[in-house]
């Protein structure tokens, strides 16, 4: 480390937003080239910036999954590649479940950044790529899927760009492992592109402030960003704040996933969250590896604490996260853990729980819980493959003084995927996609209501992998508001009915409509206390029938 | 033939009157009338024509750009509007696209949709992607729709079914019947405001076109007659956000196509500012009060989005709500000259809260106490305290220095000037960020840049953005103040039309393009029609393109010519050289594809088009005075010379350090740069470039 310099307020500031700019652009570039949908429609994608000790200096605001696994992602690479070892040119690639985000989709790669031949940092970036071998298509399979080696290529930290030049050698492993090939190669050379475009902007900055001005910079950004956090979780009182929650199941006949949080605010400025009474890790694909649970974990206390400000590293300086070895939150290699963004809404719920002991008038009730279906078989009209990925979302729980919007994304951010596009590309037809009116949950301020999605199949035959949650434990309402309505799957086939569970596999045939049922979400405060008003609107909108609102509101018109 | 342009803006109305026989032009600025727009216009049509002594009857053709559309959805007071669409859908609006402006805050809501959940209704039937319609629509249920909304007392109605931009006829169906059943209420079906995929967006714009309907029609029906009664022409035009004029029929049917009416003619001054001084490659810089836009026209044709949102928050992307409209590309950002400082985490951070005008920044001595960019400027000598806005506002310096004092430099440790230079850098760097975006990022390369800085701040930051950027030169227009006014004056009459047809492109499917253009060619024909001008039609078309694949298409220019099978040869050369400009990658062995296909006709009018600035400079001078002003470059304060615009004539040369001073803006110079007078009195600057100003 170099002497500390002195820097000035304004340089700084130039040099903070320079960095910021940099991430943001990274992050666009990354966004606008890629095949992957979860890239482009669901910013499934990080960016970062390091020092040359490997602290991560500056985030690009994208993806909250990738807040566990990006601060680490450099120290795990040069771990493997020493600094000495690294020259201009080189980039290096990894995509370990435990390094990297808890998943093979994810794939970082980190690039060194040289003024001659000295090195300055790092510039990283992550996205989800379409395919990873595996089991089945998106390498995302939960049931049936007991250990890491199915769920397709695992790639330790390998040295895919040296010297300017791609690897052939690394890169025909690779494709060769996985489906869809070309639109593999497209991302991971976008990500590339994208790094190679943010390097040049950092040489520029060390370039017009000098490489002393710019570390020094750094360092105090650490340690401002580090002040910042302090301070906003020291507002919080001190206390243990616990609460317990249950997912349905890993998959049909198995038992309910305990998911239990202790929160421990110190009350000058550090908090632990500790998960070790949540289960132990499963036989299926959905278990979280710390850098994920860490990720959600994170977003949810800069969601509590307002601590808005620019992620780097200093700022989880103040923020222990931490989950027994070998339970559900911290498994061990070889647990599989493909589909675990399915969790994520349910990290943020259980934090949620908790932290509505300390904070009330910014916790929620729970989240309506997302469904996100994979639709696959052979086109009858093109025999090729398709993929129809979905994603369904629906409301908010209720919040202080404001019901829960409805029909917005939760924790993750990410689109839909419109009706007409699904329907260009696949063969299927979305028969309807529509809010269910007495599903959100009753309360001062009601939770978003539920959604019904069916899609009938017109190709002679397809495969459903379901990932869902909510079909056994409702939503929860706060401080005496009621529950959301539990979730449901169901398979309508000529004139039967079946319901299905919420991660499973079905085979299906044409003609048949799966028919998506998203719970509500959890009211805030007791029915009784909402407006008049209110309940007429909500009438007249359709939101609560009038049965709906004698029930819960005891309403009469 | 003399021609009036005018544009209608919050605070002031702006005037052009040009002759182009007589070759003069005249400039007036009226404030507005918001409770009623179109007294503003006759009160200075009256003033105009008298000081250019001609009489009503006189004025051949009056240009309009107006921001009555935006504001009534920014305002939420369109009309009472009801949506009628396909069974199972009735949700479209509520849902939206689902994601969060912000990440981190879970406290925020939607914007509010156009329409009420219970003023939605749906009716059986069911179009498919291909066009083909797998049930047919249900008359009676369209009927009961219609009593519903008759019922409910609704003025206007969209319709938006699924899938229609592949086959409009059930909509065509439904507007029928409901001109047969309840003929007072104002249509809009979506297969004709935006034949696109992605049912959200299309619905969407459909509904903001019914929703301001009815008022936009009333507002152009009263204006016309006012003119009328005043023997002006019935000849009137509006500014579309494309860029192009359409006659005020034509507006009143699409209203959503004026929303950006005025900013798009601010991006065409730019672009006639370019041509002037030999520039087809423009970036336009428009820095007012509380936000700085940036837009750019590429080889003399203002770059295009065929999608931007109206009524954002905070400046965030999807906040607001998506208009699938051809708009000039504007990016927007929360950086004026009321813009606020504060401190963040030892550092300056500045807006996107404005002290607008009112209170304003301190120094307008109106009671505002927070320090803003304006104050920032006046403490550093860029601006003067008596001369502001000609000298109408005296402007409090002590108070500005001892509110940026107090607020920024005692808590950072900083003297007065660091800290007025900080937020004065602060603000240009933020502004550095958001056109690198612009240009950099979309593959424009700043050198190849002339920058136009226009607005009441922008020829005072433009200097030291370009110099951050790369950009070589910069130009402060003449009559910058009335900019987008002059901008109308430039545009021609545009039909733009577009249309999803998704297409592997390839020999075997020219036919299919072919069709698609002839059955665009025809659409727009119909819209020619009823703008009914003389003059020779110019057809461009584009294709929004991609890999198959990805999610996000880039704008492609497409040859003329014949379509054959060579054709498609053509597109794809063009989609590698649109996108390796911008991506600066190829995929050789990828698939292309078009998502939408566009043309757009332009009717090149008959008129000798003469530079209108010849009779700008006049006006009592004022001598050249000198004061101290903040150029770190050099050395601090500089005993600086003060110019008076009106006193230079073409030709003339200012070296910087220089500050140039004009009614309703000042232009800073910086050390080195040099500035030339063009013939038509723009101020052309030759930026000197970041390496060598260091040395």
């Amino acid at each position: 480390m170099t002497e500390q310099k002195q820097i000035d307020p304004i340089t700084l500031t130039v040099i903070w937003n320079t960095m910021l700019s940099i991430a943001d652009e990274l992050g666009t570039t990354l966004r606008h080239t890629a095949f992957s949908e979860g890239v482009r429609e669901g910013d499934d994608f990080s960016t970062a910036l390091f020092n040359s000790d490997a602290l991560m200096v500056a985030q690009g605001n994208f993806s909250p999954g990738h807040l566990g696994a990006m601060p680490t992602c450099v120290k795990h690479a040069l771990n493997y590649f020493p600094a000495e070892s690294l020259k201009p040119g080189d980039s290096i690639l990894l995509n370990d479940s435990f390094l990297g985000s808890g998943h093979f989709p994810d794939t970082f790669q980190i690039m060194p950044v040289f003024i001659e031949t000295r090195l300055v940092g790092f510039v990283a970036c992550s996205a989800h790529q379409v395919d990873m071998g595996g089991a089945a298509p998106g390498s995302q399979k939960v049931h049936g899927v007991t250990e890491s080696f199915q769920e397709g290529l695992r790639l330790l930290p390998v040295r895919l760009v040296r010297g300017g030049d791609i690897e052939e050698d690394i890169m025909r492993i690779i494709l060769g492992n996985v489906r869809m090939p070309d639109k593999v190669r497209g991302d991971l050379l976008a990500q590339h592109a994208a790094n190679l475009t943010a390097a040049e902007r950092l040489q520029a900055l060390f370039r017009d402030y000098g490489i002393d001005t710019v570390e020094a910079a750094y360092e105090l950004i650490l340690n401002r960003s580090e002040q910042a956090m302090r301070e906003a979780l020291s507002k919080v009182p001190a206390g243990i704040y616990s609460f317990e929650d249950y997912l349905d199941d890993y998959g049909p006949g198995t038992q309910p996933i305990k998911m239990a949080v202790d929160i421990t605010f110190s009350g000058d400025g550090d908090v632990e969250l500790d998960f070790s009474r949540s289960s132990d890790a499963v036989p299926a694909a959905i278990n979280s590896y710390i850098n994920y649970t860490k990720a959600y974990a994170l977003f949810a206390i800069k969601v509590f604490c307002n601590a808005t400000q620019p992620q780097t590293e200093g700022a989880m300086r103040p923020i222990t996260i931490k989950a027994r070895e070998g339970s559900f939150f911290n498994p061990k290699f070889p647990a599989p853990s493909g589909g675990r963004a399915i969790l994520q809404i349910r990290i943020f719920d259980t934090i949620n729980g908790a932290m509505a002991k300390a904070l009330p008038q910014k916790a929620m009730g729970a989240f309506s819980h997302w469904s996100n279906p994979n639709i696959g078989g052979i086109d009858d009209r093109t025999s090729k493959p398709f993929v129809m990925y979905d994603l369904s979302l629906a409301g908010y729980g209720g919040r202080y003084g404001e019901d829960g919007p409805e029909a917005l994304t939760p924790v993750m951010n990410c689109t839909n995927i419109p009706v007409e596009v699904h329907e260009t590309h696949n063969p299927i037809r979305i028969k309807c996609l529509e809010l269910l009116p007495d599903t959100g949950g009753a309360g001062q301020w009601r939770g978003g209501c539920g959604l019904k999605k069916e899609i009938e199949i017109l190709n002679s035959t397809a495969t459903l992998s379901h990932l869902a949650d909510r079909h056994k434990f409702q939503p929860y309402g706060v401080f005496g508001g009621q529950p959301g309505t539990l979730a449901g799957t169901y398979l309508l086939r000529k004139n039967e009915k079946k319901s299905l569970a919420s991660k499973g596999v079905e085979e299906l045939r044409k003609g048949d409509i799966l028919s998506f049922l998203l719970s509500g979400a959890g009211g805030y405060g007791p029915a009784e206390l909402r407006k008049k008003e209110a309940i007429e609107k909500d009438i007249e909108d359709g939101y609560v029938t009038l049965q709906g609102a004698k029930k819960d509101y005891n309403w009469t018109p | 033939m003399i021609r009036v342009a005018f544009d209608i803006g919050g605070t002031f109305t702006d005037f052009v009157l040009e002759d182009d026989i007589k070759n003069f032009a005249y400039f007036l600025k009226v404030p507005s009338t918001p409770y009623d727009p179109g007294a503003a216009v006759l009160n200075g049509l009256e003033k105009l024509l008298g000081e250019a002594r001609l009489e009503n009857t006189s004025v051949n053709t009056l240009l309009h750009a107006t921001t009555i559309a935006t504001n009534a959805i920014l305002e939420r007071k369109g009309a009472a509007t009801g949506l009628i669409t396909t069974q199972g859908f009735r949700d479209i609006l509520i849902i939206g696209r689902q994601k969060r402006y912000e990440t981190y805050d879970l406290h925020i809501n939607k914007p509010k949709p156009l329409i009420q959940r219970r003023h939605i209704t749906e009716v059986v039937e069911r179009t498919d992607f291909n066009g083909s319609i797998s049930n047919p629509l249900d008359m009676t249920s369209v009927d009961k729709a219609i009593e519903k909304m008759v019922s409910s007392n609704l003025e206007a109605i969209a319709v938006s079914l699924i899938h229609s931009y592949a086959n409009p006829k059930n909509e065509q169906l439904i507007r029928d019947r409901i001109s047969e059943k309840a003929p007072n209420l104002s249509v809009s079906i979506s297969s004709e405001i935006s034949p696109k995929f992605r049912e959200y967006e299309r619905t969407n714009t459909t509904a903001a076109n019914a929703y301001v309907k009815p008022i936009v029609g009333r507002y152009i029906s009263a204006l016309e007659t006012a003119l009328a009664e005043q023997d002006f022409e019935n000849d009137l035009f509006v500014m579309q956000s494309s860029g192009g004029l359409v006659s005020a029929k034509i507006a009143r049917d699409y209203p959503i196509r004026i929303i950006e009416s005025g900013p798009a003619a601010g991006v065409l001054m730019g672009g006639i500012v370019g041509k002037n001084i030999g520039e087809r490659h423009v970036i336009t810089f428009d820095m007012g009060g509380t936000t700085a836009k940036l837009g750019a026209v590429d080889g003399g044709i203002p770059a295009i989005t065929p999608t931007f949102e109206v009524g954002h928050i905070r400046y965030k992307k999807g906040s607001g709500l998506p208009i699938n409209v051809p708009a000039v590309e504007l990016l927007e950002i929360g950086a004026g000259g009321g813009s606020i400082a504060k401190i963040e985490f030892g550092m300056i951070a500045i807006g996107p809260e404005s002290a607008g005008a009112d209170p304003g920044p301190i120094c307008y001595g109106k009671g505002g106490t927070q320090p803003t960019i304006t104050d920032a400027n006046v403490v550093l000598g860029y601006i003067s305290g008596d001369w502001f806005n000609a000298g109408e506002m005296q402007l409090n310096i002590k108070a500005a220095r001892s509110g940026i004092l107090e607020n920024i430099a005692k808590p950072l440790g900083l003297t007065l000037e660091q800290a007025a230079w900080g937020i004065h850098m602060v603000a240009t760097n933020n502004m550095e960020n958001a056109l690198r975006i612009v240009s950099v990022e979309r593959g424009r390369d700043p050198r190849a840049y002339a920058m136009v800085a226009f607005g009441g701040a922008g020829p005072l930051h433009a200097s030291r953005l370009a110099r951050g950027i790369g950009i070589p030169k910069v130009v402060i227009p003449a009559g910058a103040g009335v900019g987008s006014a002059i901008g109308l004056l430039e545009a021609e009459p545009r039909i733009d039309v577009s249309t999803t047809h998704v297409l592997k492109v390839s020999p075997e499917v020219s036919s299919t393009i072919r069709s698609i253009f002839n059955s665009l060619e025809q659409r727009a024909n119909e819209d020619i029609q009823r703008l009914a001008v003389a003059g020779v039609t110019k057809w461009s078309r584009y294709a929004y393109m991609r890999y198959v694949g990805q999610g996000f298409e880039v704008l492609v220019n497409l040859p003329s010519g014949t379509i054959d099978e060579k054709y498609t040869n053509a597109i794809i050369n063009a989609f590698n050289s649109a996108y390796s400009k911008k991506h600066k990658f190829l995929d050789k062995d990828a698939i292309v594809e078009v998502v939408d296909w566009s043309l757009v006709a332009t009717i090149q009018e008959e008129r000798t088009k003469n530079s209108i600035y010849n009779s700008l400079l006049s006006g009592q001078s004022r001598e050249k005075t000198v004061r101290q002003v903040w150029f770190p470059e050099v050395d601090g304060f500089v005993e600086t010379t003060i110019i008076d615009r009106r006193s230079l004539s073409a030709k003339d040369i200012v070296m910087g350090p220089a500050v140039i001073e004009d009614p309703d803006s000042t232009t800073l110079i910086l050390p080195g740069d040099k500035v030339t007078i063009h013939e038509q009195g723009h101020l052309v600057i030759e930026v000197t470039q970041k390496e060598l100003a260091k040395n």
